[in-house]
């Protein structure tokens, strides 16, 4: 292989790995808006919490891979108070939820900013080796990450299709009030549907703690891309969610050979407006 | 939500709104310098508020990327300055035109979506033009923005320059009041009773006839040019625009603005306005982290604010 080819196919491998961590971050979002109808814009500051816990767990406890058993826990812990809390009364009501989960975005930064300081940090790499991929060398943490975040969105899709609660759970987010009135439970479908989508965007960052900067803003820009790709992909669409930002973070990673990186976010921008003028409920979107 | 049904309803609002009136009027003569460009700010973002009420309190268009139009309407105003040698008032007028069109293009994206979709698509377009305006240096100058030398018209007798505060301060005041006769007549006529059906019941509204689409866009087109009014506004009495213009503070504030002071009301919006800005004022002074109560504080609001201070003052009368 060239020189020039090997360097697009690293740039779309690594658009690919973020793409599959986004995924996880993305499903997360449009889950919680298909049960819910609840649009949560602290969804990216929970990724960063999640960051922030691997960062401290790896600084203090000195070993990574425990923040990837404390991180869910931890969004456990957070995600039923603030479900019943601040979130619920929302439920239904996108503008109302959005602009209250605008109010908690500000203050999980703002504590972050308390706690953990305004500085970004790294993380150092936590397996330190590499393989060859392609005639390339690759770093081997990178394609652990991607094995762990097709397991867990595996063990979702079992969960949802294959298990007695995933059943209510997608019967809830068909029809709520049906769903109610068939004898679900549905106030607790609405708290295990938070706390899932709440676990897997801690997991999100996580996993992407080593990759990426631990920076008490990150999650404004993973935000972003997850609104663009769940409105490309379709609101509450599991699958179209999943497709697309495998898709645009390819696409994202490849323009970031060619452009800066505030022209390839501008171009998937462009291509999301495109998308609603022709399909104004996304590709998957019913 | 509230609109003056009773006659003391009514009598209420010619009240406060002439009250407010007279106050700025007299305000300008009496105040120093320092207090008196407090009161110029709050005025100009009392447009903003206004304009955002349009949008979310008569249509229940919950937008937030209204720091576009803002931010653009202040850019408007400092490039008709810097590039067009323009007066400040024909460079006003820019802003104005330039946020209509830049509303309608944004409405024609967004304002035919579902609910859902239109906050979120509202949102990423607010953050995409943030990302430029932060990263377009040579056009925005970024952080630092760019500052504007304003030119005066000469009258003859009196040279007329906004480096006079009483100049700038009153000018600012003719404008907002000017605002607020123009959206008052225009809520009070067919289109804003359209507008507040379709706020109220959209199905039934497009069910009577009503071409909902449009009715919607105007009214974000218009919601867009008074926020790009009040950007304009804002940049003259800095004398300077800069990335901040486009920062997230200018889409969620208007949201708090109205709900403070009551949707649907126009002059709900004042009240919000003036209790905000002295928050601000105040407590970014002495705290570092006051975007924490800014936090608990939308939550509060949201949560228990149901038809704002003016809904509360009207349930009593």
């Amino acid at each position: 292989m060239t020189q020039a080819a090997s360097d697009l196919v690293f740039l779309v491998i690594n658009g690919l790995i973020w793409g599959l961590i986004v995924a996880l971050i993305a499903i997360g979002l449009t889950l919680i808006f298909g049960v819910m109808g609840i649009v949560n814009m602290a969804h990216g500051d929970l990724y960063m919490v999640g960051a922030v816990v691997s960062y401290y767990v790896s600084k203090f406890l000195d070993n990574f891979w425990l923040s990837l058993l404390l991180g869910p826990l931890l969004a456990l812990g957070l995600a039923v108070p603030l479900e019943r809390i601040i979130v619920r009364p929302y439920a239904g009501n996108p503008s109302g939820s959005m602009i209250a989960t605008v109010g908690l975005s500000f203050i999980i930064q703002q504590l972050a900013l308390a706690i953990y300081g305004g500085v970004p940090n790294k993380i150092p790499d936590p397996m330190e080796a590499s393989i060859l991929l392609f005639g390339l060398s690759y770093p081997t943490y990178r394609i652990f990450v991607a094995m762990v975040s097709l397991t867990i969105l595996g063990a979702l899709w079992l969960f949802l299709y294959r298990t007695s609660l995933g059943i209510l759970i997608r019967a809830t987010m068909q029809d709520r009030e049906m769903a109610s009135a068939m004898g679900i439970n549905t106030g607790r479908i609405l708290i295990i549907t938070f706390a899932i989508g709440t676990v897997l965007a801690v997991l999100g960052g996580v996993l992407a703690a080593p990759i990426r900067q631990v920076f008490y803003l990150m999650g404004n820009d993973v935000v972003l891309l997850c609104f663009i790709v769940v409105i490309i992909g379709g609101l509450g669409s599991l699958k179209g969610t999943f497709i697309t930002s495998l898709l645009l973070c390819s696409l994202e990673g490849l323009l970031s050979g060619f452009l800066p990186p505030v022209l390839a976010r501008a171009v998937t921008f462009g291509l999301m407006v495109v998308i609603l003028l022709w399909k104004p409920r996304g590709i998957y979107g019913d | 939500m509230h609109e003056p049904k009773s006659e003391r309803g009514l009598t209420f609002k010619s009240y406060f709104v002439c009250a407010w009136f007279v106050i700025l009027s007299v305000l300008g003569v009496v105040l120093p310098e320092g207090p008196k460009s407090l009161i110029i700010h709050i005025m100009a973002l009392c447009i903003f508020a206004m304009a955002y009420d349009i949008s979310l309190g008569y249509t229940a268009l919950c937008s937030l990327g209204h720091a576009v139009f803002f931010g653009m309407g202040a850019y408007i105003f400092v490039y008709s300055i810097l590039k067009g040698s323009l007066g400040f008032l024909l460079s006003l007028l820019l802003s104005l035109v330039g946020g209509l069109t830049v509303g309608i293009l944004v409405g024609l994206i967004s304002v035919r979506l579902t609910e859902a979709y239109f906050v979120i698509v509202t949102a990423v377009i607010y953050s995409i033009f943030h990302l430029l305006a932060l990263n377009l240096t040579w056009l925005t100058g970024g952080d630092d923005g760019i500052s504007v030398e304003i030119p005066g018209y000469n009258l003859g007798v009196f040279y007329l320059s906004v480096y006079n505060k009483s100049v700038n301060y009153y000018l600012v005041l003719l404008v907002f009041m000017a605002t607020y006769l123009f959206l008052d007549i225009l809520t009070r006529s067919k289109l804003g009773r359209v507008l507040v059906a379709i706020r109220e019941n959209e199905k039934r509204a497009s069910f009577l006839g009503y071409n909902v689409f449009h009715y919607k866009l105007s009214s974000f087109a218009v919601s867009a040019a008074f926020s790009a009014l009040a950007g304009g506004i804002y940049a003259l009495s800095l004398r300077y625009a800069s990335a901040d213009f486009f920062s997230f503070h200018w889409s969620i504030l208007p949201v708090v603005w109205c709900l403070i002071g009551g949707l649907g009301t126009l002059y709900g919006s004042w009240i919000g306005v003036s209790l905000m800005y002295l928050f601000q004022y105040y407590v970014s002074s002495w705290w570092h982290f006051y975007l924490l109560i800014f936090g608990v504080l939308i939550l509060f609001i949201l949560r228990y604010s149901k038809g704002g201070i003016v809904g509360y003052i009207m349930e009593r009368l």
